[in-house]
């Protein structure tokens, strides 16, 4: 079950999204989204793709039209105004840079096309342009063409162009993830530096979990068009709403066991070996079966199964640098502490209260 | 493990496979264009004619004979001018067609398929419609004009009940001109129509989101964007244009005297029905040097164009 975020017309919510739907003729993109953004804050929209989380990102920017429910923003209600009467900004993932215009003019472009509304007289736009383009250190790339840049350089000047409006939401389509690895990380840094220092809202769409875990200050999981949960990377990953949610983040993903008439799972980093819990009493018990151990550096990644669950893979992260010996093709008591233990509705997926385990599984 | 030796089937040999595909594309190269356009040369530089077939080497005397000629240098001219004027409008129609026809709207692909229609039929029978419409007794156009006041006595164009369209010197050239127009405007529209589908969404989305309205997208979007194909349109149009004599054959054989007389035309009244053929050749040679420097500029602009 999804647990909405309530409702209340808090003043600080800056977008307000209502009842909001997208269906492409029988595949429903977006069914039934309620979300409330509040003002500066940097929330990530995540989900496996095809989930609606792009769609409802469009919507936003009013380049899709909804089927039905309304979109508010600052107050207003800009569910059929076009994206330029919105005050929203976007940066693509193709970065979406005009090939034939330089960076100043890329820049300069939403400034010149708003030119009306914004009251910007040529020397206006010029300061604008360089001081936003000095704000991303791309002031000496002024002259350049975008394919004359980097992969880096390009995200820089499309968030300039995003920015140089001072928009009252900046919108992000998964833009890191043209970058290769060892940029991404650099890049996610500076992006959640800028975004507090400009105080701007941000929505960022990605179905990456760790940029999401890594700069959301809450995070919205969405999967078929509908929202699973919303809240900040921690609650999210501590406390899912659902079987959904609590597979969907963590890496390895968590172990998911049947119960008596429930499912029940628990994370593969708290799936320890017994003599590594200090308060047994609160720990559950498991005879766990190691067939076989991968390392991988900084943990141990073990394959095996409970026993009376022989046909579920069941995985354990163990650290290495505990000294527990584990060899392949035996048995080892393993433990999970109890409030680690999540319990999920066999039926809806949704999160249920604490249940008997089974005999069969100690 | 040694290979034995069989006589292979020779369909298992690549080089033969790959030669056998490529055989149609050359042979219809050497036979219909190298070969054609070797012996046009070699006939311009002799005195072949249609009496005569001995190729006697006679130097450039054909070229300067062909440039001393008073005709040639009207019809030279001509020629140019059709083309240039013709690709000013068929430019400016093709980018409005193609704007139009990139829209979303209800019978788009009734609309499309009517209008690639000129193209697609062939020249001398679209032709042959086209002299009836434009009759210098019977056209229709002149009947609509008659009963609607514009021909006939005290008509505001025109007293007579016609306005010869390929009889007088001005209206002639317009007729030509329009034709060739109608005829060229599909294949332009359609190459523009690729271009501007094939920019990618996200620039046109980035542009809606950037606050630009549909003009300052055209003209500072979309028209710089397909710049490069507009070249290779204009490009295609001109070279068929520039060498095409079947328009004018059937319209007005080249006059009213010589107003609608183009270099293909000439050519093939001078060798063919003329039986000059070693002039023939030279006067349509000398369109080569001209086209390939075209071509090669316009390639050239396509290529500088920065595109991603």
């Amino acid at each position: 079950m999804s647990r909405p975020l309530a409702l209340s017309r808090l003043p600080m919510s800056i977008v307000q999204i209502s009842g909001l739907k997208k269906y492409f003729d029988a595949v429903h993109a977006v069914d039934g989204v309620d979300l409330a953004i509040n003002q500066g804050e940097f929330l990530v929209i995540l989900g496996p793709s095809g989930c609606g989380k792009t769609t409802l990102m469009r919507m936003i920017a009013g380049l899709e039209k909804p089927t039905a429910g309304t979109i508010e923003i600052g107050g207003e209600d800009v569910t059929k105004l076009p994206p330029r009467k919105r005050g929203v900004s976007m940066v693509f993932q193709s970065y979406a840079l005009y090939p034939h215009m330089n960076v100043f003019n890329n820049i300069a472009f939403p400034l010149r096309a708003q030119r009306r509304e914004l009251k910007f007289d040529k020397r206006a736009i010029r300061e604008k342009v360089v001081s936003t383009a000095k704000l991303l250190e791309i002031d000496m790339l002024l002259d350049r063409r975008p394919r004359q840049l980097s992969g880096g350089q390009r995200q820089r000047v499309a968030i300039a162009r995003a920015m140089v409006t001072k928009p009252a939401v900046l919108l992000l389509d998964e833009p890191l993830s043209n970058l290769d690895a060892k940029l991404r990380a650099n890049a996610r840094d500076e992006l959640k530096d800028f975004q507090r220092s400009s105080d701007i809202t941000a929505v960022f769409v990605t179905h990456d979990q760790i940029e999401a875990m890594g700069l959301g200050d809450r995070i919205v999981v969405m999967s078929e068009g509908k929202i699973q949960q919303i809240g900040t990377p921690q609650s999210i990953y501590d406390d899912p709403a659902n079987e959904f949610v609590a597979t969907f983040l963590g890496s390895p993903s968590m172990n998911i066991l049947s119960g008596n008439g429930f499912r029940f799972g628990f994370r593969p980093e708290h799936f320890l070996p017994k003599t590594l819990h200090d308060n047994p009493e609160n720990s559950r018990l498991f005879h766990y079966y190691v067939k076989r151990v991968e390392y991988l550096g900084s943990d141990r990644l073990v394959y095996g199964y409970l026993r009376g669950s022989e046909d579920e893979l069941t995985l354990a992260k163990v650290p290495s640098n505990v000294r527990v010996s584990l060899d392949i093709e035996s048995d080892y008591e393993f433990a999970v502490h109890n409030s680690d233990i999540k319990f999920f509705d066999k039926a809806t997926g949704g999160r249920i209260a604490q249940q008997n385990l089974a005999q069969a599984h100690t | 493990m040694t290979r034995l030796a069989l006589p292979a089937f020779p369909l298992d040999n690549r080089r033969f496979v790959g030669l056998l595909f490529l055989a149609p594309a050359l042979l219809y190269i050497l036979l219909l264009v190298g070969f054609p356009f070797l012996l046009a040369i070699a006939f311009g530089f002799s005195d072949v004619t249609v009496g005569n077939t001995d190729l006697n080497f006679v130097g450039l005397q054909n070229y300067l004979a062909v440039w001393e000629n008073d005709i040639f240098r009207q019809v030279f001219e001509t020629t140019i001018r059709f083309t240039l004027i013709s690709q000013i409008f068929i430019l400016i129609f093709a980018n409005i067609l193609a704007i139009i026809f990139t829209q979303d709207f209800t019978g788009k692909w009734f609309a499309r398929f009517i209008f690639i229609l000129p193209w697609a039929t062939p020249v001398s029978l679209a032709m042959i419609g086209w002299l009836w419409m434009l009759d210098t007794k019977y056209s229709p156009i002149d009947y609509l004009l008659l009963q609607t006041g514009f021909l006939g006595p005290n008509g505001i164009l025109s007293n007579n009940r016609n306005l010869f369209w390929l009889a007088t010197p001005d209206l002639s050239q317009i007729s030509v001109i329009f034709v060739q127009v109608w005829r060229m405007t599909p294949l332009a529209t359609v190459i523009l129509m690729a271009g501007l589908s094939s920019i990618p969404t996200d620039i046109l989305d980035q542009a809606e989101v950037d606050g630009s309205r549909f003009m300052r997208t055209l003209l500072q979007i979309k028209l710089p964007l397909i710049l490069p194909i507009m070249v290779i349109a204009l490009l295609f149009s001109m070279i068929t244009m520039f060498g095409d004599m079947t328009v004018v054959y059937v319209l007005t054989r080249g006059g009213p005297v010589d107003y609608t007389r183009v270099l293909g035309l000439y050519s093939f009244q001078v060798g063919i029905e003329g039986g000059n053929l070693a002039q023939g050749a030279a006067i349509s040679l000398f369109a080569f040097p001209l086209l390939l420097a075209m071509a090669i500029f316009m390639l050239r602009t396509a290529s500088r164009a920065e595109v991603q």
